[in-house]
């Protein structure tokens, strides 16, 4: 017998090595040897002489464009969040009351989810030109993704709309797990479907308002593709689409200086950590109390 | 008749007024809906048709109908090319995550070993930690490699994502362990009976995992920009869409056209294989 765990376990090693060769050379050692980049002057060519020491992390710390990019992205998430979830639980319940055509609305809303971001923001930007379609069917003249002061609340619209389908999905199946003879009792009580619906479905839906919230929360902080094809990469107008992914890519690749994208990447991903723990703490109150 | 009051918005056939009202207002709402989700696409498909002149005209059908934006994207604007590299790209990235993906899900899900316990954090812990942050650490590393300015870098860091790995594990862990013992007492080895007896079991979560992940590199734009920006025998659809935007952002027809090309592959194995896309976005998210 113990031959054959032995073997099991060589077995084991030898199916999980070349996945872990990928994930240690690729995901962990990077995190690793981004730290290292961060305490150097890293430039195009490489490392230069000298160690920077924490020059790099005050230099992010200090630079107001990162002071914006932290900025927009909270407004952006604080924004999108509420907005896709209450859109995505609208169409849900939509889809689970009896309508005609139920699949085809159902395929229609998730639609913009799961087709390419790209694709979505170019028809968009084309739909919303100052001379485009949208202003000239209803009498606009808005510069929607030109102007600084709309930018923002054009991206927050179009993402929550192509977002919400994907919510939607999520819901759907929170929806169906809640068994039928609740709403028997409701009815019972004589409660109408407004009241079925603020007394019994949000409440018993917690665990998926949980999730989604921690799920496109986390989600809605790598904001980039968006940005990145409004602005052409530049996060203009006047930063107002500079967001810190892309703040990241422009120190390297516009600014040539890898030592302070990287010690911004690692401010980020420690932002994001302690964003992802505080919001597990919270839930695990939220579903124990 | 009890359901029938309890479903929240239930459009029974009207009775009173207020009931009539309601529905009435119901199926109003959904109609808007519908038409913010459909318009956008149905009106892009219409300006794909369109010459030109005719594309700043707010109209539904085309006048003259052409086809000559398609025509000019795929041919003159290297749509083809871009559309071949990302078919080439799904291709070798779907295949490798199938393979390693079922070998490691495997491994956590049946075989025990020491030390597994700890390997899986770590596996939960990549699935945690955002993507996009692996910019600059993986960008140097490859050009220290000489890995840029062909497709193997790109290959190299999707060959298989901790997601992929962590849904075959939950799919293994369901499959009875009747067919392994079987498999054991014909004498077959653990390699064989992973793939004669496990791998076939699993093609449904292969089904899932395949349409995916093609989805994913499909639509991947952040690692394209960051690897191939500049190089444009590498381009894939999405980089060659946005880069055809940024270059001629007046050409409405051929924009329109260059974004359904975009689309496309996608919505025809979505209308197709609708139930994977559901299923698989909600087993790897709630499982999780």
């Amino acid at each position: 017998m113990r031959g054959a765990r032995l073997s099991e376990a060589v077995w084991g090693y030898g199916f999980a090595f070349v996945p872990f060769a990928v994930f240690g050379l690729f995901f962990i050692y990077p995190f690793i040897y981004a730290v290292y980049i961060s305490f150097f002057h890293w430039g195009i060519l490489g490392k230069q002489p000298g160690a920077s020491g924490t020059y790099n992390y005050s230099k992010v710390l200090h630079d107001p464009v990162f002071h914006i990019a932290l900025k927009n992205i909270a407004e952006y998430a604080l924004a999108v969040v509420p907005l896709e979830m209450a859109l995505g639980l609208s169409l849900a319940l939509i889809i689970n009351g009896k309508i005609r055509g139920r699949n085809f609305f159902r395929s229609g809303f998730y639609f913009p989810s799961i087709a390419s971001s790209v694709a979505i923001t170019v028809i968009i930007l084309y739909l919303f030109a100052p001379h485009g379609p949208f202003n000239t069917f209803f009498g606009f003249s808005t510069d929607w993704f030109g102007s600084a002061s709309t930018v923002g609340w054009s991206i927050v619209g179009l993402n929550a709309w192509t977002t919400s389908g994907t919510v939607m999905i999520f819901y759907l199946a929170a929806l169906q797990s809640i068994p039928e003879d609740v709403y028997e009792a409701s009815a019972l009580d004589g409660a109408g479907s407004w009241r079925t619906f603020w007394k019994i479905t949000f409440p018993l839906l917690r665990p998926a308002h949980f999730f989604c919230l921690v799920v496109f929360g986390i989600g809605a902080l790598k904001l980039f593709d968006q940005s990145y094809i409004v602005s052409n990469g530049t996060g203009g107008p006047n930063y107002a689409t500079t967001t810190p992914i892309l703040y990241i890519y422009r120190q390297a690749f516009a600014n040539y200086d890898f030592g302070v994208a990287a010690a911004a990447g690692v401010v980020f991903l420690g932002i994001i950590l302690v964003l992802t723990v505080a919001q597990w703490f919270t839930i695990g109150r939220q579903e124990a109390g | 008749m009890l359901q029938t009051v309890a479903a929240a918005d239930a459009p029974i056939p009207g009775k009173t007024p207020s009931q009539i009202a309601r529905r009435a207002l119901f199926y109003g709402l959904v109609t808007i809906l519908a038409l913010v989700f459909f318009v956008p696409f149905v009106y892009t498909i219409s300006t794909s048709f369109k010459t030109i002149p005719d594309s700043v005209n707010v109209t539904l059908i085309p006048h003259p109908w052409t086809t000559s934006a398609w025509s000019t994207v795929w041919h003159n604007y290297d749509f083809a090319t871009y559309f071949k590299n990302s078919f080439f790209l799904c291709a070798v990235i779907v295949s490798c995550n199938i393979f390693l993906g079922a070998l490691g899900g495997y491994a956590f899900a049946r075989l025990h070993f020491p030390g597994r316990d700890l390997l899986f954090l770590i596996v939960l812990a990549t699935i945690m930690v955002p993507d996009q942050l692996r910019l600059i650490p993986i960008y140097v590393m490859l050009v220290n490699w000489h890995l840029i300015g062909n497709f193997s870098g790109y290959i190299l860091i999707n060959l298989v994502t901790a997601t992929n790995l962590f849904f075959m594990r939950q799919y293994f862990l369901t499959i009875p362990k009747d067919f392994e013992e079987a498999a054991k007492l014909d004498g077959a080895g653990q390699f064989k009976t992973f793939w004669r007896v496990m791998l076939p079991l699993a093609l449904p979560a292969i089904g899932a995992l395949t349409i995916l992940q093609f989805q994913g590199t499909w639509n991947d734009f952040f690692w394209p920009v960051v690897l191939f920006q500049g190089q444009q025998h590498l381009y894939t659809i999405q980089l060659g869409l946005a880069n055809l935007r940024f270059a001629y952002s007046s050409l409405w027809p051929e924009i329109a056209a260059g974004s359904i090309i975009a689309i496309l592959p996608i919505l025809v194995i979505f209308l197709a294989l609708q139930r994977f896309f559901v299923s698989g976005a909600v087993t790897a998210g709630v499982k999780g």
